[in-house]
């Protein structure tokens, strides 16, 4: 009880003491890279909570629900047909991996020569990168499922949407889950850097154009806002996914212990 | 285990499935007395065989296979492990088509799952749903019946009771035993009333107490809901204990023996009916067909 | 997923029609857009593979994506180390760990832009970064999986502490270092390209700024054909790599992943 008490201390205290010892340090400092953590944070308020709230805090965000929105739609609808229909398969797969070898961020230059530096460019290049991930997470998925119940829907003669819907997606849930988990990180990737790359809108563009015009203090209020909501999507994220595959944690819980 | 049935579904006389609309059978009262071999045949298996690949990889798993099941009879199918029994079952159940003869239900040949029949598969682990609580598990196949709330609370509860689970209806699988999740798997089949349950070893894998509540949870069933029953086992105590008709498989590719005529009372007991001299003399009979070299 | 040779035609097909297509669209409806033709990519692939600048670039992506992985390896295996084995250390670095285990590197590249200016440095550092989180995280569930019995007995035959790191605790912590390293390996080349990207480190990345930039977008898509290429070597590479070191670890991995 006691140890456990002291774990807690180090766990929660460490974050405090960091953070306690970042502000002392940095208090007196007169160096261009490393303002005072009191100013960071009084620029933070003053940019991101007021400024530019709606105009770039929103647009971020929108941009980013909106682009990985779509892509999980479509990457699991996707993912069915290439793992359902053996020719799209045949046809696809090779492409796909092809696609999936090319970084992420390197597609942002193509979309803003297609479609230049608007919120398309920035919805589609986000929706584009991570679907991939999902969609071959779902293809695994899918082609994973126990023959045994493939059998059981048959012979109770399930239609095609309950084996869809009550069979193949939540046997698949698992893989999907994980694909969609490195969906979220590819499309917060790209949301920063299809910002950053010549649109002067949302907060990676802030961040950029202050680094730019050396306003330090202004670039790490832009950096710890996005570390914060890099932490939270992921949190949530982790959240809807441990409610929904709270079955899955279980069991696995269970094989382990036995 | 507790063998408590709504009266309503105990007595045999009643039609197997009262509430199902079924095309295809044309007797709608089964008759309510069964004796092996003079009820009118229900499931019908003629030269029925099954071989995998062709030319001259072809691999005949199943040669020329001919028997037939009554009306609310028990047979059980024995032989020797890998002799081709799931091959046969899963031909039976419609999912592999067969390569020559055939297998029908009341004279219409089977060629995709029949709506009157639910199979109970070997692997309770891999047949029930790991994401669905035990009576969700049940609801499932009843989804596209279409049935009223009521009807389907009915239907759950008195498969649960029968199988005495009704007080695991909201755990997970996962979370019960071996015997139990078999338990679960016959449930599922019984929801659905079936009027031609087959199952697949479904003992092979639970403890001996759990596996004698489960072969006389099976006679109940066949008493209670007249149900036709098809069971494929190794053992051939449990076959003989179970059956009125034993068909002996030989292997390979499987061929039937013989088919043995269970002279036992109706009403069995574990204790009493395996200590019968005519338990111990048909069993000796069948282990001697599957002993002898082929 | 695996290729199967059967398919190969309908494969290899899906890969031709795909190029055919592409060259329809940019010939005949999209002919006023800035989509390049397939033919005039390959064409100025032919011509970028003939510039020495190509190869210096790909040496530059190459080598910075293999120096910052190898140093995030050597110092992650040993941070990982050190913190897996002293409990009060795990405890005081978990909560640090866990919020920055999400950010992406790419948050962090106005600053470090910031302080090393557009350098092959700044792309290191980046790449190093990006890499060793995830390598030290794994390392500590590594060292914490360790038999203790093993452990034990090591120390009744009176071996040393250091020499129980490097001769127990360290290979049964191997193969979730694999898992780690077949995750970062892939990481490092992205992590370069973006740096080059954004921040004008040097390399593919930054030709390929350069390339969208200037509007010579046949050689931006030469280049992007380039590193999808090169995406799928570093995976393959990584995946043989790993299976030489790690086949009889095996059934181990299995379990521990499963």
């Amino acid at each position: 009880m006691n140890r456990k008490a002291l774990h807690w201390i180090l766990g929660a205290g460490t974050p405090v003491l960091l953070l306690a010892l970042w502000w002392i340090a940095s208090e007196q400092s007169t160096s261009a890279f490393f303002p005072p953590l009191r100013v960071i944070l009084e620029r933070f308020q003053a940019l991101w909570l007021f400024e530019h709230f709606q105009s770039d805090v929103l647009l971020s965000l929108r941009n980013l629900l909106l682009g990985y929105g779509v892509a999980s739609v479509a990457g699991i609808a996707l993912g069915f047909v290439i793992a359902l229909v053996p020719v799209a398969r045949q046809i696809l797969e090779p492409l796909i991996h092809f696609l999936r070898g090319i970084p992420p961020v390197a597609l942002v230059p193509i979309f803003i020569s297609l479609i230049g530096f608007g919120i398309e460019m920035r919805v589609a290049s986000i929706a584009l990168a991570s679907l991939f991930p999902t969609m071959i997470a779902t293809v695994d998925g899918i082609r994973s499922v126990d023959p045994g119940l493939k059998d059981v829907a048959r012979v109770y003669r399930f239609t095609t949407t309950e084996k869809t819907f009550r069979v193949y997606l939540p046997a698949a849930g698992p893989q999907i889950f994980s694909g969609l988990q490195v969906g979220l990180q590819v499309a917060f990737i790209v949301m920063i850097a299809s910002e950053m790359l010549g649109s002067s809108q949302g907060i990676g563009a802030m961040t950029i154009l202050a680094q730019q015009s050396f306003m330090t203090a202004d670039m790490w209020a832009g950096i710890l806002l996005l570390g914060v909501i890099g932490f939270a999507a992921n949190l949530i994220f982790d959240l809807i996914r441990r409610r929904v595959l709270a079955w899955y944690i279980g069991s696995r819980k269970l094989a382990r212990a036995a | 285990m507790k063998t408590s049935l709504p009266p309503t579904r105990s007595n045999s006389a009643a039609p197997a499935a009262p509430s199902r609309k079924n095309a295809m059978t044309e007797e709608q009262t089964p008759a309510p007395a069964v004796v092996a071999g003079t009820a009118p045949a229900r499931l019908d298996v003629s030269h029925l065989a099954k071989s995998y690949g062709t030319g001259d990889k072809a691999k005949t798993i199943i040669e020329d296979l001919t028997f037939t099941v009554a009306v609310g009879e028990v047979v059980c199918i024995v032989g020797p492990s890998g002799v081709g029994k799931t091959t046969l079952l899963k031909c039976l159940a419609g999912l592999h088509p067969a390569t020559s003869g055939r297998a029908s239900i009341d004279g219409r040949v089977i060629n995709g799952p029949p709506p009157e029949m639910a199979l109970v598969f070997q692997d309770y682990n891999r047949s029930l749903m790991p994401w669905l609580t035990v009576r969700k598990n049940l609801v499932l196949p009843l989804r596209h019946l279409h049935l009223s709330a009521q009807e389907l609370k009915e239907r759950c509860d008195s498969a649960l009771a029968a199988v005495g689970l009704e007080h695991a209806e909201s755990q997970y699988p996962w979370q019960l035993s071996g015997g139990m999740q078999q338990r679960v798997a016959i449930a599922r089949a019984l929801a659905y009333r079936p009027e031609i349950l087959i199952m697949d070893e479904p003992f092979a894998s639970v403890d001996a107490q759990t596996r004698f509540d489960l072969e006389d949870l099976c006679l109940k069933i066949r008493r209670d809901f007249n149900m036709t029953i098809l069971v494929v086992t190794h053992d051939i105590d449990e076959a003989v204990y179970l059956a009125d008709r034993v068909v002996v498989l030989g292997s390979k590719p499987a061929r039937v023996l013989r088919i043995v005529d269970i002279e036992l009372p109706t009403v069995r007991d574990q204790i009493s009916t395996r200590a019968l001299p005519e338990f111990a003399r048909q069993r000796t009979e069948v282990l001697s067909l599957i002993k002898r070299p082929a | 997923m695996k290729f199967r040779p059967k398919p190969l035609i309908t494969s290899v097909a899906g890969i031709l029609a795909a190029i055919v297509l592409w060259q329809l669209i940019a010939v005949g409806p999209a002919a006023d857009s800035p989509l390049p033709p397939a033919s005039a990519v390959a064409e100025s692939l032919g011509t970028v593979l003939g510039t020495s600048l190509f190869w210096s670039d790909l040496a530059a992506t190459v080598g910075i994506a293999l120096l910052g992985l190898g140093t995030a390896a050597l110092a992650g295996v040993v941070l990982g180390i050190l913190v897996g084995s002293f409990e009060p250390f795990r405890y005081a670095t978990l909560a640090v760990l866990e919020f920055l285990k999400p950010i992406p590197p790419i948050v962090i590249l106005p600053l470090i832009v910031l302080v090393l200016g557009p350098t092959g440095q700044m792309s290191w550092v980046l790449v190093f970064f990006g890499c060793v989180l995830p390598i030290i995280m794994q390392t500590v569930d590594g060292v914490h999986d360790t038999d203790p019995v093993a452990r034990d007995t090591a120390r009744s035959y009176g071996l040393k502490e250091p020499e129980i790191l490097a001769r127990v605790v360290l290979p049964s912590a191997m193969p979730f270092i694999g898992t780690a390293m077949r995750v970062a390996a892939p990481a490092a080349l992205v992590i370069t390209v973006v740096a080059g990207l954004l921040g004008g480190g040097p390399g593919l990345g930054r030709s390929i700024y350069q390339a969208q930039a200037a509007g010579d977008y046949p050689t931006l898509y030469a280049l992007v054909a380039v590193l999808g290429v090169l995406g799928l070597l570093f995976q393959g590479a990584t995946r043989l790599v790993e299976g030489k070191l790690l086949h009889w670890h095996e059934s181990f991995r299995e379990a521990a992943h499963a």
